[in-house]
């Protein structure tokens, strides 16, 4: 469970998030959406103690990471490709991350045979650093490793950007599967409101740093969120008219 | 209106991140470029002059012109970069490749290596050519010395084009080169006297004089060439081939510090400028041949101190001053996955004891020019490892810039702040004073035994001494993972 009571972080005094209260419960796909500049990654960051609030902290577990550093150990994320290794193979990284992570060769292998299909056979057994390999497939690596090690809190900064479409559908059934073994906490981001509102039960909207929108998924909330962004598109032109 | 290339090298020059580079390294910059050229223009006004007519009264200076000019083309294989910055904006847009070839080479020409010989060869033209010789001969002479110098900038790049190709290029250049050497040093063919006669006959006859531009212009034909042929993407972009991924994972096995001394190790062997830098360091361990000489009664000690730390700390100077930036490109990564700082600092820390060992054991063989460069080097050895590991963990945890990998190693100022400048001073001049502060009190040799117990007693202190750090690193977290991503 990650408890959020009034955190703030402004730089030089202009505010980019201000959240009063808000709180996830343990074994939530938790989807957040916004658009650029909203504030997503830097509530993935402080959520990940990467930088320092303003103002509030952040309790994970029971765990306030911005005071102890156990979070670290049912925590996994992957915010963009500098969270992997250039000059690594895949399989390098995976031990890699399985090693901090106190995995054991048979459980990493179990973990990373379920993205087999995710893989689609261009990253395991590739003798091929990641920083040769495609934005989709450091992607993948990434997403495969912040998976791993049986956490219980995920976070994924925008998981299906870069992603083909296959890849994708593959993507939404890993993170759902997982949820429901695990009772893994995700919380994802990302701009893909289709994706978003078919893995996660609660869809958070973010605008300038305020939560604007706080719902459970039902069968019409795509169709509310279309709205809710194409509206604040309309509303703007309707102003220069 | 067609837009003009040069003015975007200006604009790219002004505007790059390293013309605005810290304070300290724009001094020490200017501090070299006025370094070398007062050298040059020494050699040119004093030295040269006076040798000449002291040891070699009668000969002629242009046969040893080769000797300066085959010297030149080794370090220019050595520190010149090859012109290909910046051509990936050009070449999908509506230039002919060969505008663009030419753009490239013409602007490499510009570099400090075209600009210095001639501080050089100015004061000794007028003082050596220009009297005794007609205006005409004289002008032929200083025209082929610049067309030479033209010719060594293309020929230079061109063999590096070529070297970069093959892998066995280099080994091809060094074998022609010492065949070269070898030739005119048995005698079998004198290359600098024909050398010499080629520049005598230049002046005579300076029709030679314009033949010689035909050289450069050969070699600019080949380079623009090669460009026109081999402008694409990959040019710079080299991928690692599949065969040579060298694993390093028998490493992981090694205790608890396993995983970050593999992921260390797999940093500096499989990343451009880190593995340069820990060739030179190897390359530098021959150092001692240079710089152990009598004069005249027997090697200073100041020698000793100066060299056993260079060879034995070479290692740790020139990979350590950018610790822990290494990581900076994954480091909020590292900040988010379990595992102690301690662990992080250790693992380098081993990694730094076992190659400064190794370095160690080579230098012992120095012993054979004189014996008290054993104990020298053994005192320094412990040294290093007690207080100068030290001091590169404490000014690691100032860290601000992050460091790109896959640039070149020498000439490289991205990433250096004035932190990698002032970290010199004390890792290098700290066990100098240390060594002269123990001598003025007592002598040479319990100078040195104190030195080392310094050491053994920052080795026995290291555990305190890895929690202060961890924890200070752990303070600076948040500061370095916002400089990185800044920088």
């Amino acid at each position: 469970m990650i408890e959020i009571v009034t955190l703030i972080k402004a730089y030089q005094k202009e505010i980019v998030l201000n959240i009063s209260e808000l709180k996830i419960e343990k074994g939530e796909l938790f989807g957040l959406v916004g658009n650029n500049g909203a504030g997503k990654t830097t509530l993935f960051n402080l959520i990940l103690d990467l930088i320092v609030p303003s103002k509030g902290h952040v309790v994970s577990q029971g765990i306030t990471v911005q005071e102890s550093e156990d979070w670290k150990a049912f925590t996994g994320a992957f915010i963009d490709e500098s969270f992997t290794i250039g000059y690594l193979t895949p399989d390098e990284y995976f031990t890699f991350i399985g090693d901090l992570r106190e995995m054991n060769k048979s459980d990493l292998e179990l973990h990373l045979t379920a993205f087999d299909e995710f893989f689609n056979g261009e990253i395991r057994g590739k003798k091929k650093f990641i920083r040769d390999l495609s934005k989709g497939n450091q992607k993948k690596v990434g997403i495969a490793a912040a998976m791993m090690g049986r956490p219980e809190v995920v976070i994924l900064d925008e998981p299906f950007a870069n992603l083909d479409p296959s890849s994708q559908y593959k993507l939404r059934s890993l993170l759902k599967k997982q949820a429901a073994e695990q009772g893994t906490t995700f919380l994802i981001s990302g701009h893909t409101l289709d994706n978003i509102t078919e893995v996660c039960n609660r869809i958070v909207i973010l605008e300038k740093g305020k939560i604007v929108k706080d719902v459970p998924k039902t069968e019409t909330t795509l169709k509310e969120l279309e709205n809710f962004f194409a509206g604040v598109k309309e509303a703007e032109s309707f102003v220069l008219d | 209106m067609r837009p003009n290339l040069y003015s975007f090298s200006w604009k790219e020059v002004r505007r790059s991140s390293s013309f605005g580079r810290s304070v300290a390294t724009t001094i020490m910059l200017v501090f070299l470029a006025l370094y070398f050229t007062l050298v040059f223009l020494s050699l040119g006004v004093f030295v040269i002059p006076k040798v000449l007519a002291d040891k070699f009264p009668g000969e002629d200076m242009a046969r040893y012109l080769l000797i300066y000019f085959a010297f030149d083309l080794v370090t220019r294989q050595l520190l010149q970069n090859l012109p290909t910055l910046s051509f990936k904006s050009f070449i999908i847009q509506n230039i002919r490749r060969k505008q663009i070839a030419r753009y490239l080479l013409v602007r490499s020409l510009l570099h400090f290596f075209n600009l210095l010989p001639f501080f050089m060869i100015i004061p000794l033209f007028f003082r050596i050519v220009v009297p005794g010789h007609s205006a005409i001969a004289a002008a032929a002479w200083l025209a082929g010395i610049v067309f030479l110098i033209l010719s060594n900038h293309f020929l230079s790049t061109y063999l590096k084009w070529w070297i970069n190709e093959s892998s066995w290029g280099f080994y091809v250049f060094a074998a022609v080169f010492c065949g070269l050497y070898a030739i005119n040093f048995f005698g079998i063919v004198s290359l600098t006297g024909l050398f010499g006669q080629l520049l005598d006959a230049m002046m005579s006859y300076p029709v030679i004089a314009v033949g010689l531009a035909a050289l450069p212009v050969f070699f600019y034909w080949l380079n623009q060439r090669f460009l026109v042929a081999n402008l694409y993407l990959n040019l710079v972009e080299h991928k690692q081939r599949d065969s040579n991924v060298r694993d390093f994972s028998w490493m992981s096995r090694l205790g608890d510090y396993g995983k970050f001394i593999s992921l260390d190790v797999r940093m500096i062997w499989r990343n451009k400028r880190p593995r340069t830098q820990f060739m030179l360091t190897i390359l530098f361990l021959a150092y001692g041949f240079l710089i152990y000489r009598d004069v005249d009664k027997g090697i200073p000690e100041g020698i000793f101190i100066i060299g056993g730390l260079l060879m034995t700390g070479m290692f740790t100077i020139s990979i350590g001053q950018f610790f822990p930036a290494w990581h900076s490109r994954y480091f909020s990564m590292l900040m988010t996955q379990n595992f102690k700082m301690k662990q992080f600092l250790q693992a380098f820390y081993y990694l730094n004891v076992v190659v400064s060992f190794v370095y160690f054991l080579v230098t012992l063989a120095y012993g054979f020019i004189d014996v008290r460069i054993i104990y020298f080097n053994t005192a320094l050895f412990f040294y290093h490892i007690g207080v100068n590991m030290n001091l590169i963990f404490l000014f690691g945890s100032g860290s601000k810039k992050a460091v790109d990998l896959g640039g070149s190693a020498v000439f490289n100022y991205q990433g250096m702040g004035a932190a990698q400048w002032l970290i010199a001073f004390p890792l290098i001049f700290g066990p100098i004073i240390v060594f002269y502060l123990f001598k003025w009190m007592t002598d040479s040799i319990p100078a040195l035994m104190l030195m080392g117990s310094i050491g053994i007693l920052g080795i026995i202190l290291q555990p305190q001494l890895f929690n202060y750090f961890a924890k200070i690193y752990n303070y600076n977290k948040h500061r370095m993972i916002r400089d990185y991503k800044n920088s």
